[in-house]
């Protein structure tokens, strides 16, 4: 039956214009199989018992957790504690004073290190911004390009010195890969 | 190392030593001790026939010349007075100085050139460096600003000669070699050496050298 005539429709079937769809002609649906409530019921509770199972496990295992072994104190250490001691005689007054003389020797001798590292970066700051104030009196454009981000340098990665120089063509031997960590289900 | 720093490690390495336990291998030093002593003696001391025979002490003496019998890999490979090499000082950094036309005659300095209208200065940097040394060498041009920068005035001759121009100015760019070697073409590069920041100042002009200088780092 056409759709599209309204005049003929609403002669028809003034009060029902969804009958004009194609599925008006279409075979009564199957009636649905109905189960019994008790099973169904019973269907229910086994699936929720399980996922009630895995929910307990899983809480039981959250409080087990993963043992750190380095934080451990060995019991062989423990029980030895006593053999493995050190007997040392007790360090003189001019040992001691010795020793706090180093370690302010040492405290300035690193001061100085940071004051030169401080001032080598201050120098090279300084050559650069000189360098980059004649760039801007040169021109203005230039300038502008020279103060971008080189992106190709994001993430900075560098490599080296090496203590010896690099073997040519050298290739390393394949080690073999043991994985010993323990497992912890 | 510096002797303070020498001094200081020592001194670290003793007081980690008096706050350690004693290791086992010291353990079995001491056990070993006594057992000789109980066979002084002429007691037959309880020994477990499945332990190994080998005391502490011949222990230490394996590792002891096992180390000995270790080669290093030198850190000097005989290439210290070969400038074209990259591989001498392998403790400092090297700087790359070339023999290139300036003018009427060849000086030594860094690659350098003239910049090209519309090119960005660190383009000039880029595009002057393959010029000068060919496009084997692969390098990484520290971002795109100059670090060092230095200004001379044409000698006078070429000064008139050039109207309006007095000098130039040159703008120093950082790189760092990748890999590959340098080429020179010989028309407009003559020679090429790496040196050190302590051999710079024999080849380089003095005020060229200053400017050099401000932007290296110490060693």
């Amino acid at each position: 039956m056409p759709a599209f005539c309204p005049t003929e429709m609403r002669t028809l079937r003034p009060t029902s214009p969804h009958l004009s769809t194609p599925s008006a002609g279409a075979e009564p649906l199957k009636k649905k199989k109905r189960l019994d409530p008790a099973i169904l019921k019973h269907r229910e509770d086994r699936k929720r018992k399980r996922l009630e199972k895995q929910i307990r496990r899983l809480e039981r295992n959250a409080k087990q957790l993963k043992p750190i072994d380095e934080l451990e104190v060995p019991l062989k250490l423990i029980d030895q504690k006593e053999q493995r001691t050190r007997v040392l005689t007790p360090l003189s007054e001019t040992v001691l004073e010795e020793r706090v003389l180093l370690q302010k020797e040492w405290c300035q001798y690193k001061h100085s290190q940071r004051m030169q590292d401080l001032q080598i970066i201050d120098r090279l700051l300084f050559s650069q911004q000189k360098a980059l104030n004649e760039l801007k009196k040169e021109s203005e454009d230039l300038y502008q390009a020279a103060i971008q981000i080189d992106p190709k340098l994001i993430p900075f990665k560098a490599k080296g010195p090496v203590r010896t120089p690099l073997i040519n063509q050298y290739e390393s031997p394949d080690g073999e890969y043991v994985d010993v960590s323990r497992k912890w289900e | 190392m510096a002797p303070i720093e020498n001094k200081f490690s020592r001194l670290l390495d003793q007081i980690e030593f008096e706050r350690s336990l004693k290791s086992d291998h010291e353990l079995r030093h001491e056990l070993d001790r006594r057992q000789a002593e109980l066979l002084k003696k002429g007691e037959v001391p309880e020994l477990d026939e499945e332990k190994s025979t080998q005391t502490a002490q011949d222990f230490e003496d394996i590792c002891q010349e096992e180390l000995s019998n270790f080669k290093f890999s030198p850190r000097v490979w005989g290439y210290e007075s070969d400038v074209h090499s990259v591989e001498r000082k392998l403790d400092s950094s090297l700087l790359l100085l070339v023999k290139q036309k300036l003018g009427d005659g060849f000086v030594w300095a860094l690659p350098h050139g003239l910049r090209n209208e519309g090119e960005a200065m660190h383009q000039t940097a880029e595009r002057v460096l393959k010029e000068a040394c060919g496009s084997d060498l692969k390098v990484r041009f520290y971002g795109f600003a100059p670090c060092g920068f230095y200004k001379y005035k044409y000698p006078s001759k070429a000064r008139l000669q050039e109207s309006g121009t007095v000098g130039a100015k040159v703008f120093f760019f950082k790189a760092e070699l990748l890999s590959g070697a340098v080429q020179c073409n010989g028309t407009l590069v003559k020679e090429f050496k790496w040196l050190g920041k302590d051999e710079l100042a024999t080849d380089l002009q003095r005020e060229y050298c200053r400017s050099v200088m401000s932007f290296l780092i110490d060693e």
